[in-house]
Formats: structure tokens, sequence, C-alpha cells
């Protein structure tokens, strides 16, 4: 009982520390930000970042991996659920929006980073690719949507996606360049991509 | 709920597994057609060849981002290379 209360205790502190790890690093920059900033933020002591994270780049590896699990968790749910292309799209933005000030750090200083984190990084987007794909060949089955390659399908809606936050600051200073956008880009995507 | 030894997909529904068989460790995925599991090198080419076709990477990147994904999975932790 002790030992379950203990480990409960210790996820809960995993889990924390990973928040406030993904808040620093959207707010701050990933490379900018040091662990003492994120034991600060926490409220623990350095010491406790590392009895959970071994290295630096271990939290930030569990950072993009929790990101990745809740953005690919949510899109699954929506494909054993039948929903439509379109709603998976949107969810992806949705999940995004939740993650956008990490994410648009990850991807901007994505080659500056460790190759572990790239290839956690590059898994994800195979993920997301892979049930985006799903949704899209019923569509096609129903000759709702253009015949493309998956990468291609994928590569083009992630690729305007991409362009909007890495470029954040110009088509939207202050606030979610997605919060603002996403209809616009769903419905253009969509457009470009039914028959 | 159960997740794919083999490739860390979840398993929910009875055809996830291998064979449709729920006391299964692995996916339909990551089982051959006689129900056995895939070795190192045959997951390590399909996984590949997955990234491949859903981003359209190149081999060598593709490869390095499969088996850095396999050393974390329970079934291939003791055997990769890395
Ligand atoms: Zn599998």
């Amino acid at each position: 009982m002790l030992k379950n209360k203990r480990q409960q205790q210790k996820n809960l502190t995993r889990k924390h520390l990973l928040e406030i790890a993904i808040k620093q690093f959207g707010e701050t920059g990933i490379l900018a930000t040091r662990t003492a900033d994120i034991a600060k933020h926490a409220n623990v002591s350095h010491g406790t970042v590392f009895a959970h994270f071994s290295t630096q780049e271990d939290l930030l590896t569990a950072a993009v991996e929790e990101f990745g699990s809740q953005i690919t968790q949510r899109l699954h749910e929506l494909i054993d659920t039948n929903s439509s292309l379109s709603k998976i799209l949107d969810a992806h933005i949705t999940g995004l929006i939740e993650f956008e000030p990490f994410y648009t750090r990850l991807i901007i200083e994505r080659r500056l980073l460790p190759a572990n984190v790239t290839n956690t990084y590059v898994m994800i987007q195979s993920t997301i690719s892979f049930h985006i794909g799903i949704a899209a060949q019923k569509e096609l089955d129903q000759g709702i949507v253009r015949k493309l390659p998956v990468h291609l399908l994928y590569n083009t809606w992630i690729g305007l996606i991409h362009y909007y936050i890495t470029n954040g600051d110009l088509f939207c200073s202050s606030g979610s360049v997605l919060k603002r956008y996403r209809h616009e880009l769903l419905q253009h995507y969509i457009d470009l991509i039914t028959i | 709920m159960k997740q794919c030894i083999a490739c860390g997909m979840p398993m929910k529904n009875p055809e996830d597994f291998a064979m449709g068989d729920s006391a299964k460790e692995y996916c339909r995925y990551c089982s051959r057609p006689d129900g056995t599991m895939q070795s190192y090198d045959e997951k390590l080419n399909s996984l590949t060849t997955f990234i491949i076709k859903t981003q359209g990477l190149e081999e060598k990147a593709a490869n390095l981002a499969a088996k850095s994904m396999m050393t974390k999975l329970p079934a291939w932790k003791r055997q990769s290379p890395i």
C-alpha cells in the first residue's frame, strides 16, 4: 500500500515536471531553458528534476513524447469511431493548439536539438500521417478526395500548418496563430484535396 | 490498455492483436502471416518503410528514427545495437 502511494506520488511529480518543462520550453525556448529554471517554476529542488530525468536530454525527449502521445491518442480514438477526414484534421489542429508554444519552439529549434529528439519527432509525425491517411483512404474509396500518395497528402497539410507556425510573428503578432487561421487553413486544404 | 511490445501501438479491440488473439503481446502489424512475431530486422524494415510511406523521408533518416524507436520497446530493448 505504502509503496503504491509512493509510486503514485512519484508519477504525479513526474507529470508535473513535464507540464512545467513544456511550458518553460514554450516560453523561453528549448535551448535557452535550463533545468534549474524548470525546477524553480515547479517548486522542487534541482536534484528532484534529475531524480526523474537523468539528463536534460531525457527530460526534453519525455516532453516531446508526452506531446506525441496526447495528440496521437486523440486521433486514434477518432479513427476508432469512424470520424471524417475533416474531423481528424480539426482534432490535429486542436491538439497542436494545446501545445502551440512548445511545438513552435520544437519545429524552429529542432535541427539544433539532440538526435533522439528528432527521432521521436519523426515517429510522431508518421503516426499522425498514418491516422490522417486512414481517414483519407475511406473518403478516397467513396470518391470524395483525390488520389494522392500518403506522404504528399500529409506533407501538404503539415507544410501549410508549419508555414504559419514558424512565421507566426508575421501572421499574428499576439496570441495563437493556429486559433486565428485554423478554419481558413482547414477549409483551404479540404478544397485542395476534394474532387 | 495493452500496448504492442514490438511497436508500441495501443491494442484495444481483438482485431488489433496478432491473429485477433487478445492474449497476444504484439499487434497485427508486428506478426507474420503464420501469427509469430516478426524478427528485429523484419520490424526495422517495416518501420522504416512505414516512415517513408507516411512522410516521404529519405531512407537514412527513416532508418535512424525506426532504430531509435525500437530501443524503447520491450521486445527489442536488449538487442538494439545503437
Ligand atoms: Zn506492433
